[in-house]
């Protein structure tokens, strides 16, 4: 700062300094109204940082780690302390700075300094273009696992296969953690191994068994594990219940052994007796097939189900004879087989038959033999080529007489093969350096292997490639270093496909890029359009959505299930599917983002209607239901999936859920608690005390106050949703509060209070959704440099009515998307000195 | 006696093959023998030392196995008696506890709290839910410890597939009695039961193995990495300071899993793997599927894919029925025996048929060679229950054998009363040569072990 003051004058409490601010106020000649902007001059703004930052920024309280003595109105156009001038306009924007205890701004003030650091700021980043520091980056396994299916056609999904990624920033596609060991390398090689040889057609030489455990909740008072007389999925026949489905993929046309385990009845659970085992032989074409097991549903129960019992202490055993029940064999959702089994089994060891006859575990052995021992002539008939396998096979070596002849057409084939792939897997032309490499591995394993399984072991090569497992963005040769440079079509075609599709860019993409049009304004809004309009979109969902929204972590919550037995599997996925369809529906319907705050509308099933209590929803499936005053719902803060995550397993957290609030919704995180936190006291002289109660040492300890009173009113608010939100009018015997407080003093009350402090705060909820849309775009957390981005893109977005597409496409558009900074001159001396 | 087949494979002079090859006899533990005692290091010349552990559930009739004399020479009790072929090379141990498996402030349960403790000696927490927390077990320790030079670090295998969600012991989540090993205090290791899973985990696709495919493997493996290798080098060329650093990170891991193979390529199996094959399914016989399993086992740690293995039986708290010895009781049923004659007599049917397992597995492993000697003195086998008496869930008596090590065998060590056991897991690390210091509520290696 620039005033010749002594800084000890400044530092008397308050009175003082009110006293000269007041005098400054008064003195001043000129009008200060929320559209002057040409008149807040950088003296103003510098004279009012001044007069209401000093008293507690300076150089001896040294609040918040900075005083005004560090910065200088004059550094903005000079891009110097970016980080300071971003959080000050942050902070005074969201209304946190001055505190409420001290002198606030005018309205007018606040509007003309908010405006002046804005305008500075931007203008400064407008002038001088900074895409960001972006670290090379590998593909997570997701990405892996995509890129993977779309390159060789493959059907199959590799994701579990792969280890865990790291996230930072709340996403693992984060390029600074994306690292990689010597197990992931191993890991690696063996999955591309494996799907090499299933995609060449390689596999299958011998049996192997695949089995798949149907998802089960626990047992029930001793009494056997729950069962369910619904569809339990949506490949299913529309006539079955309970059972279960996965994918199988099957590595040639052969025949196979489809079995399942029925429940035993027995006191061990586990037990997988021979009598219990159903299986059916059949003859499958390779390739993906969803196979299930599953009993028939029926109008009337044909079952008779004793309750289930009390305790431990007896068996309840029954009391008539078995029914008889369909037990149905589903292959791609088409029932091929069915055997009738009795409803109940009577052994030895029967302990249980409280639940309904269900179906535990699915497994297909095959091929058990093959088909089509020999190659068919005429390919189109060989019903053991399989989508990957067309693809990756676009010649084949006509064998000769003479070896040597073989050989040359063999590595003609081989070089056709590897170069169809290659370009596609490195996301770019490719030249013969290229090539020749992945020629040689051919070569070396031809040595033992025959043709197709030397192409598989070259493909396994191919994907553990450095260029197809890390995103390659070489510097142009004619870019000078440390220079600012458009990213050419094909590098933005990679990036816009890892983002909308966490994939590989395809045919379409890859040929606007070769033409140099992928960025002309129309055409990219059309790919973009048709990206999202793809099943692929689906990626985006799974990934943003499911880290934004916390949804991977839903099969890792478990709700204590004494406190709440209704949260079965059904209601289990039933949560997590109105949640992916909101997310995914607003995306294909091009909606406003404030429908995720206060949409009136959700996607319901009967499982989640009847613990929404909501009426008239029959039936499995999910359809789109609106929710009137009384339905209690609405946006992400009515879903049961947010409000169980937000929870403990047996409690709500109010602090947890204004914090994901507060993290998720308006980028306003809290800093971290201190170390040493008590915990809470939930009994006081044997009175059990409600959550609001509990939190009242939040706002008596100063300490604690300053981050609460952020936080708390906004879970307070949400304390009618229970830990597996259902709506609840009691806690501990009292009726629950649901009124809160804001910091700055507005009073709200419940979720459709909550709504509208929300709705008042929806530009900040805008450029809360950009910074998580562009942090996962970009691969990168997000910097001071980035936040005129997404300024900007809120402006875009803005004059669209802030439609989702009207963001993506922003984001897309945005510099750090299209721009990257050379790297600096060789010194690496210099670089490392510079880096630290 | 195999020709190192990379050699017939170069044709552009001499390979990066070559250079490793060169350093074969360094690559082999120098770290090992600068940490272990003197004495030991004789013995540790070529091949390391391995771990296993032999875990039998719901505890043992103590009455009918604990050896009525102490030292050398004991008469072989009943359950015993299936082992008196190879009695000079385990040694019974009695009067180990578990002290931390108590209960404490926590409600009731056996299984739940000792199966968690017995490799750890640490008590669980008691919850239903996803909050689990127990401790680091010994062979995780040791795994960690060793896992640069193994392409695994460690193996887990059973017989009994893991429980579903939700609770088994009452209060004790399932994940607390479907294994007894823990990578970290919140992340428990599943055991595999399925072989061809365990075949896949090892060898990748198929189910046959011979030495010719192993090592045609390993070659196309390393061609692969030579190939990787080369293009991380061209792809460096065009990338700044920084992103090259992280690309180290890439080449570095190229290094260490080429080291692994050469290794590997250099090391001959000396099972007899003639018409060794993997079923697709689970066998029906129980006994098979033991045999199998254990098949597997020895197989990765004789071409070192790993030093450190945990073989469960049967998961805690199984109630199997071996109908294969004419015992149609549940075990978990049996061992709650209330002290009833004909189920006391059916429970030691099983312990005993558990230790004719295990006397099978001592052989078999006596028989394989190991560098100089065999696989079973160069192995600690640590075999045991996580409860003593099965009808008291006592856990402060632990039927513990522990075997091969090249230790003096043919003994019954009576420790002082709840010595903890930890004692013992500790000797067993610090003998492997991992620099532990104490383990679990250990108070010190254990006393009289080794002579």
């Amino acid at each position: 700062m620039s005033l010749n003051m002594s800084p000890k004058w400044f530092t008397q409490p308050t009175g003082i300094g009110f006293f000269i601010c007041f005098c400054l106020i008064g003195a001043s000649p000129f009008s200060f109204s929320k559209t002057v902007s040409e008149g807040f001059s950088q003296d103003q703004a510098s004279e009012l940082i001044f007069d209401r930052c000093e008293n507690c920024h300076n150089d001896y309280i040294f609040s918040g780690s900075w005083s005004v003595e560090d910065v200088d109105v004059s550094d903005i156009p000079h891009g110097k302390n970016q980080r300071l001038w971003e959080a000050m306009l942050k902070a005074v924007s969201m209304g946190d700075m001055p505190p409420a205890d001290k002198k606030q701004l005018t309205p007018e003030d606040k509007a003309s300094l908010l405006h002046w650091l804005e305008t500075s700021l931007d203008s400064y980043s407008k002038l001088n273009p900074n895409p960001g520091r972006a670290t090379i980056r590998r593909l997570n396994r997701s990405e892996y696992a995509n890129s993977v299916r779309d390159l060789l056609a493959l059907d199959v999904d590799v994701t579990e296969s792969l280890p865990g990624d790291d996230s930072g920033y709340g996403f693992d596609n984060n390029a600074d953690v994306l690292g990689v060991s010597t197990t992931l390398l191993e890991r690696y090689l063996s999955v591309a191994g494996k799907l090499s040889r299933l995609a060449t057609g390689v596999a299958g030489i011998s049996a192997s068994k695949e089995n798949y455990l149907i998802p089960k909740d626990g047992p029930v008072k001793n009494s056997g594990v729950p069962s369910f007389d619904l569809r339990m999925n949506d490949e299913l026949p529309l006539d079955s219940r309970g059972g279960g489905s996965f994918d199988f993929y099957a590595p040639i046309t052969g025949v196979y052994e489809i079995a399942g385990f029925i429940n035993a009845n027995t006191s061990n659970e586990v037990d997988r007796l021979e009598i219990l085992r159903h299986s059916f032989t059949l003859t499958l074409p390779a390739g993906s097939h969803n196979i299930g097991l599953t009993f028939r549903k029926r109008l009337a129960m044909q079952e008779h189900v004793p309750t289930v019992r009390e305790g431990t202490s007896y068996v309840v055993l029954p009391d008539r004879e078995p029914g008889i029940l369909d037990l149905d064999f589903i292959v791609d959702g088409a029932r091929i087989h069915s055997k009738k089994v009795p409803s109940y089994y009577m052994s030895p060891r029967f302990s249980q038959a409280a639940f309904l006859r269900d179906v535990l575990e699915i497994e297909v052995i095959g091929p058990i033999t093959r088909n089509n021992e020999v190659r068919h002539k005429n390919r189109a008939m060989d019903t053991s080529e399989t989508p990957s396998s067309r693809k990756i096979f676009v010649c084949f070596p006509t064998p000769s007489v003479s070896p040597e002849e073989s050989a040359i057409a063999e590595l003609d084939c081989a070089r056709k093969i590897i170069t169809n792939l290659t370009a596609e897997a490195y996301r770019r032309p490719t030249s013969d350096d290229d090539i020749q490499p992945l020629l040689h591995v051919f070569k070396q394993s031809r040595v033992d292997l025959d043709f197709r399984a030397s192409i598989a072991t070259t493909i396994q090569a191919l994907l553990v490639a450095p260029s197809f497992l890390y995103l390659q963005e070489p510097t142009p040769k004619n870019v000078s270093p440390g220079s600012v440079y458009k990213i050419s079509d094909y590098v933005f075609a990679a990036r816009l496909a890892l983002f909308l599709w966490s994939s590989l860019p395809d045919k379409e993409l890859t040929d606007l890029a070769e033409k140099g049009q992928l960025r002309e304004p129309h055409i990219l809004r059309q790919q973009i359009k048709r990206m999202l309009g793809s099943e692929k979109a689906r990626a985006l969902t799974n990934n943003f959505a499911g880290q934004w929204l916390y949804l991977r972590n839903l099969p890792h919550h478990f709700p204590d299930v004494f406190e709440f037995p209704e949260f079965n599997i059904p209601l289990r996925h039933a949560i997590k599917r109105e949640t992916e369809l909101f997310f995914t529906r607003i995306v294909k319907d091009n909606l406003l983002v404030f429908d995720f705050l206060n949409a009136d509308y959700s996607y319901l099933n009967e499982q989640l209607a009847t613990h929404y209590r909501i009426e008239g929803v029959k039936g499995n499936a999910f359809r789109k239901v609106f929710l009137d005053e009384q339905a209690n719902r609405g946006g992400l803060l009515g879903h049961a999936s947010i409000l169980t995550l937000t929870s403990n397993p047996n409690h709500t957290s109010p602090v947890k859920r204004g914090k994901w609030i507060l993290d998720n919704l308006l980028a306003a995180s809290p800093p971290p608690p201190p170390p040493d936190i008590p915990s809470l006291i939930a009994q006081h002289d044997g009175i059990a005390l409600s959550a609001r109660e509990q939190l009242a040492r939040h706002r008596e300890d100063p300490v604690c106050a300053s981050c609460h009173v952020r936080m708390d009113p906004l879970g307070l608010a949400l304390e009618k949703y229970d830990a597996v939100g259902a709506h609840r009018t009691m806690y501990a015997d009292q009726k629950i509060d649901v009124t809160a407080q804001m910091p700055d003093g507005t009073h709200f009350e419940g979720l459709h209070g909550l709504h509208s402090i929300l709705w008042d705060r929806r530009e900040r909820f805008a450029q809360a959704f950009i910074n998580r849309l562009l942090t996962y775009g970009l691969g990168r957390g997000l910097e001071a440099s980035d936040q005129p981005t997404i300024r900007n893109i809120a402006r875009q977005a803005s004059s669209e009515n802030y439609r989702i597409h009207s963001i993506i496409e922003a984001v897309v558009g945005s510099t750090p998307f299209n721009f990257k900074k050379a790297p600096e001159a060789n010194n690496e001396n210099q670089q490392i000195a510079q880096a630290r | 006696m195999k020709i190192n087949r990379s050699l017939k494979l170069v044709n552009t002079g001499p390979s990066r093959r070559f250079f490793l090859k060169g350093l074969g006899a360094a690559v082999a533990l120098p770290m090992m023998e600068s940490l272990v005692p003197a004495a030991m290091a004789k013995s540790l010349e070529k091949r390391p030392k391995r771990m296993t552990v032999f875990y039998s559930p719901n505890g043992i009739r103590m009455q009918q196995y604990t050896p009525n004399i102490v030292g050398k020479n004991y008469d072989m009790t009943p359950i015993l008696r299936p082992l008196e072929k190879i009695r000079d090379k385990f040694s019974v141990i009695s009067g180990l506890a578990h002290y931390q498996a108590s209960a404490f402030d926590s409600p009731p349960a056996g299984h739940g709290r000792s199966c968690p403790a017995f490799l750890t000696g640490v008590h669980a927490k008691a919850t239903e839910g996803s909050d689990i927390y127990c401790g680091i077990s010994v062979d995780q320790v040791a795994a960690k410890y060793f896992a640069k030079d193994t392409q695994l670090a460690s193996l887990e295998l059973g017989i009994e597939p893991p429980s579903l969600l939700g609770s088994c012991d009452i209060n004790y989540s399932c994940t607390y009695t479907n294994t007894i090993s823990w990578r970290s205090p919140t992340q428990a290791l599943p055991a595999i039961v399925t072989p061809s899973d365990v075949f896949e985990h090892l060898f990748g696709d198929g189910n046959k193995i011979d030495e010719t495919t192993r090592q045609m493997r390993l070659a196309h493996k390393s061609s692969i990495l030579d190939f990787i290798n080369e293009e991380a080098k061209r792809v460096n060329q065009s990338l700044g300071v920084n992103d090259r650093h992280k690309m180290e990170q890439y080449l570095e891991s190229i290094r260490d899993v080429e080291r692994r193979i050469t290794k590997a390529q250099e090391t001959t199996i000396e099972m007899n793997l003639d018409g060794f094959t993997v079923p697709a399914n689970i066998p029906a016989d129980y006994q098979e599927h033991v045999k199998i399993m254990l098949d597997l086992q020895m197989l990765a740690l004789q071409t070192d894919m790993t030093r450190v293995s945990t073989f469960m039986l049967g998961r805690e708290l199984s109630n199997h029925a071996y109908t294969n010895l004419g015992v149609p009781d549940g075990h978990h049923a049996l061992s709650h025996h209330a002290n009833i004659p004909e189920k006391i007599d059916k429970l030691v049917k099983i312990n005993t048929y558990h230790m004719e397992l295990f006397a099978d597995y001592l052989e078999k492993m006596a028989n394989i060679p190991d560098g100089e000697s065999n696989l079973l003195d160069n192995t600690f086998v640590i075999r045991g229950a996580c409860i003593g008496e099965s009808n008291e869930h006592d856990h402060m008596n632990l039927p513990i054998i522990l075997a091969g090590g090249g230790l003096e065998g043919n003994r019954h060590i009576v420790t002082k009363k709840h010595t903890p056991m930890c004692n013992l897991l500790l000797s067993v690390l610090q003998q492997m040569g991992v620099p532990a210091q104490s383990f679990g509520d250990s108070s010190g290696p254990l006393a009289g072990l080794v002579t």
